[in-house]
């Protein structure tokens, strides 16, 4: 015991005479934060799944035309020519949240990538730029991948003004 | 000063490696190919269910729900035998792995705090068990998970 005595009382003396007050609280605190972000650092990136790339393909080809790759799996007008973008809807209709997804190989990294096509609904159909490439289009009584389905049917509205393309993730190929 | 900063430093560290397992090590210890798990979630789930997992428009909502139907043998066999799980085009063994993805992803608050992983001849025996009236049927787990105290929606 009088050994444990003897040493605390030299590491304690120790400390007081080699350290401030403010001294600790600046140590504990740097201590504090940088010991809870090195072992967060990895586990973070864990959690956001470090397997998978980031959906960020380059783009070639122009979303006007009905050859632009990510329409491969279209029927209906391309929102890009009607007010909209490839991404969104144009003003005045809304996005259909219940849509068909479907997957189209991008020919700058030469892989798939899996598509959502969102239809844009409420207002009466665009009428221009009809592209109509169906791959991967399968018959009605398969609805979940048949794009002859009305997707409206997600919106408030189901009258159909012209569809988007968004990409959503990368294909998964065995 | 020292013993300080490293009795701090030990709290920081304990309280992670002691804690809930990341998502890393659930997808390890329940066999799941999170990338393969995604997309056909993507390709087969999605476009009803939403990103999400919230559904809208007649479609139930699996976010924050899906895990209370863990809790009762009848509804845990309901989440095979509906028919996106059960007439989806995947094996049973990729519906298992499918299915405990869309636990780990969207059960939240809803997950137990154990529960046994889907397996194959688990999804087999269930699919093997046709469900003609997959609304009525739903209504009547909901029911049973509500008196049993599960806060499940209609």
């Amino acid at each position: 015991m009088k050994l444990l005595d003897k040493l605390f009382e030299k590491s304690a003396r120790r400390v007081a005479q080699n350290s401030s007050r403010r001294g600790m609280l600046k140590a504990v605190g740097a201590a504090m934060v940088g010991g809870a972000a090195i072992p967060l650092l990895p586990v973070a990136r864990a959690a956001d799944g470090a397997s998978e790339a980031p959906v960020r393909p380059g783009e070639v080809g122009d979303p006007t035309s009905c050859d632009y790759w990510r329409y491969c799996a279209v029927d209906g007008f391309l929102c890009e020519c009607c007010g909209g973008s490839v991404n969104t809807c144009p003003p005045g209709t809304e996005m259909s949240t219940i849509t068909w997804i479907g997957t189209c190989r991008n020919p700058v990294d030469g892989r798939s990538y899996v598509i959502s096509y969102n239809d844009c609904c409420g207002t009466t159909q665009c009428g221009t730029c009809l592209c109509q490439r169906d791959e991967g289009d399968r018959p009605l009584y398969r609805a979940d991948k048949s794009n002859d389905v009305n997707w409206c049917l997600g919106s408030k509205s189901s009258i159909y003004h012209c569809s988007t393309a968004i990409v959503v993730g990368m294909a998964f190929e065995e | 000063m020292f013993a300080k900063t490293v009795i701090a430093s030990l709290l920081i560290v304990s309280s992670i490696a002691f804690g809930k397992e990341t998502r890393q090590e659930s997808y390890e210890r329940l066999e799941i190919n999170p990338a393969r798990a995604k997309f056909n979630y993507q390709m087969l789930c999605q476009g009803c269910h939403i990103p999400t997992g919230e559904g809208g428009r007649g479609v139930p909502n699996m976010l924050n729900q899906v895990g209370y139907f863990l809790n009762i043998t009848q509804a845990r066999e309901y989440l095979i035998r509906v028919p996106g799980s059960a007439n989806s085009a995947l094996n049973d063994e990729r519906l298992a792995e499918l299915l405990n993805w869309v636990i780990l992803e969207f059960a939240q608050q809803s997950e137990p705090e154990q529960w046994p992983p889907f397996t194959q001849p688990e999804i087999t025996a269930a699919r093997a068990e046709p469900l003609f009236e997959v609304v009525q049927h739903r209504h009547k787990l909901v029911d049973q998970l509500n008196a049993a105290g599960f806060p499940v929606v209609q």
